[in-house]
């Protein structure tokens, strides 16, 4: 069996592990004192996924955009409908959500922790879809559509990853489209299911002043014990250009000022484990560095009124994907952009001094040990680094450890015109 | 980190309904200490180790009136932009980031018809970097942006105030840009035309464009003169740190403001109808109700738990019906506002579906009056309301907001009381206090140009 106990006494934080005989992993941050208890069970599964080859098939399919998303709300399903309810019951608060590459379900509880976990284990490996509940998920979803298209902020970023790509499914809408969820059935959901909901391709984090035996009981006692282990699921993508595909996209739409996205597409992309979240660290303190709000840009701009304090800049990616983000409200996003193009081209010594670059390496290492207070932050963020091969108690000693000489590096190779979109929501004409 | 879709139940946080309540235990309870600092000044501190950081904050209260509104809502952004020792953001942000991250935040709201002005940082406990000392920089750093502003010809300086009141504009225009909020803000608008409640906390474009840097730096002299003022500190702490934190300006305060109770309204006198007609997707909708239950009167508490069994999480009986039987809705909530009494109903929908959707709202409202509910719904509601309210705990922030809201509040029971309060309710008083809503007003949100 096997088990291990990670301590991290820089961040007085401990993190057991055990990998249970059908293939899915556990893990457990103890939280003495914490009256919250936090379980999250993830499948490495998103938006992003929709071509592969289904288990026990040959050959590769591609589902209807939002597929994932459907899945997911899906689940909530039993023949009895009573999920929710069973959680309700025991004071539990569920939810779950889904993003560009993996699907969660998650609850937080003050009692009754171990039948909400069992609960949990329970109801994502049940699937029950039939024609009618798939229907009638359409109307709501499709509600959940249309409150993200009256949202600009949201209109403004998918933009900018239109622009960007090419034929990546990261430019699709993670909940799809009116249109493209009416091709979901139930029979593609449990394609679906089968192949990406196998305990070898998840993982179950928890998080509370609780006992790790207990927990692995549960676990043992609510998994389903039959596991066809599926270690490699063929997924495709299209090949991707390197180059932008579109230098600019601008729409019309109810908002007050106008919003942009600035894009950049790396291409240094491809990596897992440490190397690639290393990369997320470096360009965001990068970014940081140069756009955030003790940066000359930022002073210099804020005080010519060219932006406010909406401004900020971002590095996010996955294996197949990646990009930096600036973004912000300005009545003239287009020189927002001319002013980003001419800083990147001045020399890199004179961007990076040496003192900045601790400086804002101390913030980052501090603002990570703040979100060590919250049990949500905490199990988000493990998740998402656990999918990239990286365990959270290594975090802060990967951040201490990057140089100088990294964040040069990093910004001569990925903040280049050439990989340069814009996008724009602007108000609509009065 | 990615962006993502939350699904089901949608966490919506209007800083309306808090309620809290307390495990028993002995590590598990929280305590202030409240000592008097000055004329109207008071500081509360909650020593507690169980986070990796400390926060210090500091509120200031005000009347929420039309006069001073817009005024009170530019002090903290001209504040933040500089004082004697950090005359420019850059000085102030470089200061935060070599204090490990310290957080520096500000926030304007209105919680019932008083005007909170806040001021915080959050720093990291010195243990985890190896340095006891640095808070004492933190702290001088938001001192000094509260009570020393940088300033010329003997008021705040021109170039800050001009850029924040046009920032402030922004923001107000930018209203419109998050369509819930923008639509429940405009219900109560309407429902409260005649009440101080229906006044934006961020102010008014019509007001910005008389304000000048004399002007609110007089205001400013009144607001840190005369504001009752709250401070909390929740963390590890030492004598040193409580007498570094004591010593505030003297200022000369002279007669403290008081601030009345908000009124409350019950019955309806006029029904209203409101519909506005925006380029949105969605359509949405807000049913403003009065229940003139005071949160000092037991019976508020029945209202609690009644407005969670209509329309609080996945086992309500709104999303039951409108959401999951007829697939009209995504979110469908309902809401208390504590210090008005008032209680919302919103849901986005389609555009042909207002009626339905509106029918089945009043529907389930007379169920639930009549009785229509278990006491496994009960059961279901205390549990959700009370593991809410237990987390707070957790959070150093949202400790600091509960004591800061008994005091708005003037209810000092103990936290144990307040949850065994919930659970006292009975089946009769839900039915009691939900018997006594009274439509005010109906909120559309619509799109001619998709209704056809």
């Amino acid at each position: 069996m096997d088990t291990k106990t990670y301590m991290n006494e820089r961040i007085k934080e401990k993190l057991d592990y055990k990998k249970m005989e059908s293939g899915l992993k556990v893990y457990f941050i103890p939280k003495k004192g914490y009256t919250k208890q936090y379980a999250i069970f993830a499948t490495d599964y998103g938006s992003i996924d929709n071509m592969f080859t289904p288990v026990g098939e040959k050959g590769k399919i591609e589902l209807p955009e939002g597929i994932a998303h459907f899945l997911e709300h899906k689940l909530f399903e039993s023949p009895d409908n009573s999920i929710f309810d069973r959680f309700s019951q025991l004071g539990a608060d569920v939810n779950a959500y889904t993003n560009f590459n993996r699907t969660a379900y998650l609850f937080s509880s003050t009692e009754n922790f171990y039948e909400s976990l069992g609960l949990l284990i329970d109801f994502v490996q049940s699937p029950y879809f039939t024609d009618e509940n798939v229907n009638k998920e359409k109307g709501i979803i499709g509600q959940e559509i249309n409150m993200y298209l009256d949202n600009p902020g949201w209109r403004v970023y998918f933009n900018c990853l239109k622009a960007m790509y090419h034929k990546h499914p990261v430019r699709i809408d993670i909940a799809g489209t009116v249109d493209s969820i009416e091709g979901i059935t139930k029979e593609l959901l449990y394609k679906c299911y089968n192949t990406f909901y196998n305990p070898s391709n998840m993982v179950l984090f928890v998080i509370g002043d609780l006992d790790f035996e207990e927990i692995l009981k549960v676990v043992d006692k609510a998994e389903k014990k039959k596991s066809n282990e599926t270690n490699n699921i063929e997924r495709f993508f299209p090949k991707e250009p390197r180059e932008i595909r579109e230098k600019l996209i601008e729409e019309n739409m109810l908002t007050s000022t106008p919003i942009f996205y600035i894009g950049f597409k790396d291409s240094d992309i491809g990596y897992s484990g440490e190397k690639s979240v290393k990369k997320d660290l470096v360009t965001d303190l990068v970014l940081d560095i140069l756009f955030g709000t003790s940066s000359k840009f930022y002073n210099d701009l804020y005080e010519e009124g060219l932006i406010d304090s909406s401004f900020g800049a971002i590095y996010t990616g996955d294996k197949t994907y990646g990009h930096s983000l600036i973004v912000g409200e300005s009545k003239e996003a287009k020189k927002v952009y001319e002013r980003v193009v001419q800083l990147i081209k001045r020399p890199s010594e004179e961007l990076f001094t040496e003192i900045d670059f601790e400086r804002i390496k101390n913030k980052a290492m501090g603002e990570f040990l703040m979100g060590l207070n919250s049990v949500e932050f905490i199990g988000n963020t493990f998740i998402d680094l656990y999918f990239s091969d990286f365990l959270i108690v290594d975090y802060l000693d990967l951040l201490e450890s990057i140089s100088y000489g990294d964040v040069i590096e990093r910004f001569t190779e990925h903040l280049v015109e050439d990989s340069m979109v814009l996008s724009i929501i602007n108000p609509l004409a009065k | 980190m990615a962006y993502t879709i939350l699904i089901l139940v949608t966490h919506i946080n209007l800083g309306i309904v808090k309620l809290i309540s307390e495990k028993g235990g002995v590590n598990l309870s929280l305590k202030s200490e409240r000592i008097n600092i000055g004329n109207g000044i008071h500081l509360n501190l909650i020593k507690t180790s169980k986070f990796k950081s400390n926060l210090l904050s500091f509120y200031f209260l005000r009347p929420l009136s039309k006069e001073e509104v817009t005024r009170n809502a530019l002090i903290p952004l001209i504040l933040k932009r500089g004082s004697k020792e950090f005359p420019n953001n850059l000085s102030i942000q470089k200061k935060l980031e070599e204090s490990y991250g310290a957080d520096l935040s500000i926030a304007i709201n209105k919680r019932g018809e008083k005007h909170v002005l806040r001021f915080t940082v959050e720093s990291i406990n010195g243990d985890y970097i190896g340095d006891k000392n640095y808070i004492y920089g933190v702290m001088e750093l938001l001192k000094s942006i509260i009570y020393n502003p940088v300033l010329e010809n003997g008021y705040f300086k021109k170039d800050y105030v001009e850029q924040e009141k046009e920032n402030l504009r922004r923001r107000i225009e930018g209203r419109i840009n998050e369509k819930r909020s923008y639509a429940l803000d405009r219900c109560i608008e309407e429902m409260c035309k005649n009440e101080k409640y229906s006044i934006y906390p961020l102010g008014s474009i019509e007001d910005l464009n008389i304000l000048d840097e004399k002007a609110l730096y007089e205001h400013y002299l009144s607001v840190v003169k005369t504001s009752p003022v709250e401070i909390f500190f929740v963390g590890d702490y030492d004598h040193n740190i409580i007498s570094y934190i004591k010593e505030i300006p003297d200022l000369n305060r002279g007669e403290i403001l008081s601030l009345p109770r908000e009124q409350i309204t019950s019955g309806v006198k006029t029904k209203n109808m409101v519909s506005e007609d925006l380029d949105v997707t969605q359509g949405k909708f807000v049913l403003g109700f009065r229940t003139g239950i005071p949160y000092e009167d037991k019976l508020y508490r029945g209202l609690i738990v009644g407005s969670d069994i209509l329309g609080g999480g996945p086992n309500s009986k709104l999303f039951k019906n409108v959401r999951e039987k007829e697939s009209l809705a995504y979110y469908i909530t309902s809401t208390i506002h504590k210090y008005k009494s008032l209680m919302l109903v919103d849901g986005g929908i389609d555009f042909g579906n207002f009626e339905r959707a509106i029918d089945i709202v009043k529907e389930q409202i007379a169920e639930v009056q009549k009785g229509n509910f278990s006491e496994d719904d009960m059961e279901i509601s205390k549990k959700s309301i009370t593991s809410s309210t237990e987390s707070i705990r957790d959070s150093i922030f949202l400790i600091s907001e509960y004591f800061f809201s008994q005091k708005l509040s003037n209810d000092y029971r103990s936290l144990t009381e307040i949850v065994d309060d919930i659970n006292s309710v009975t089946k009769e008083e839900v039915v009691e206090a939900m018997s006594k809503l009274a439509l005010d007003t109906i909120y559309f949100m619509k799109n001619s140009k998709m209704m056809g």
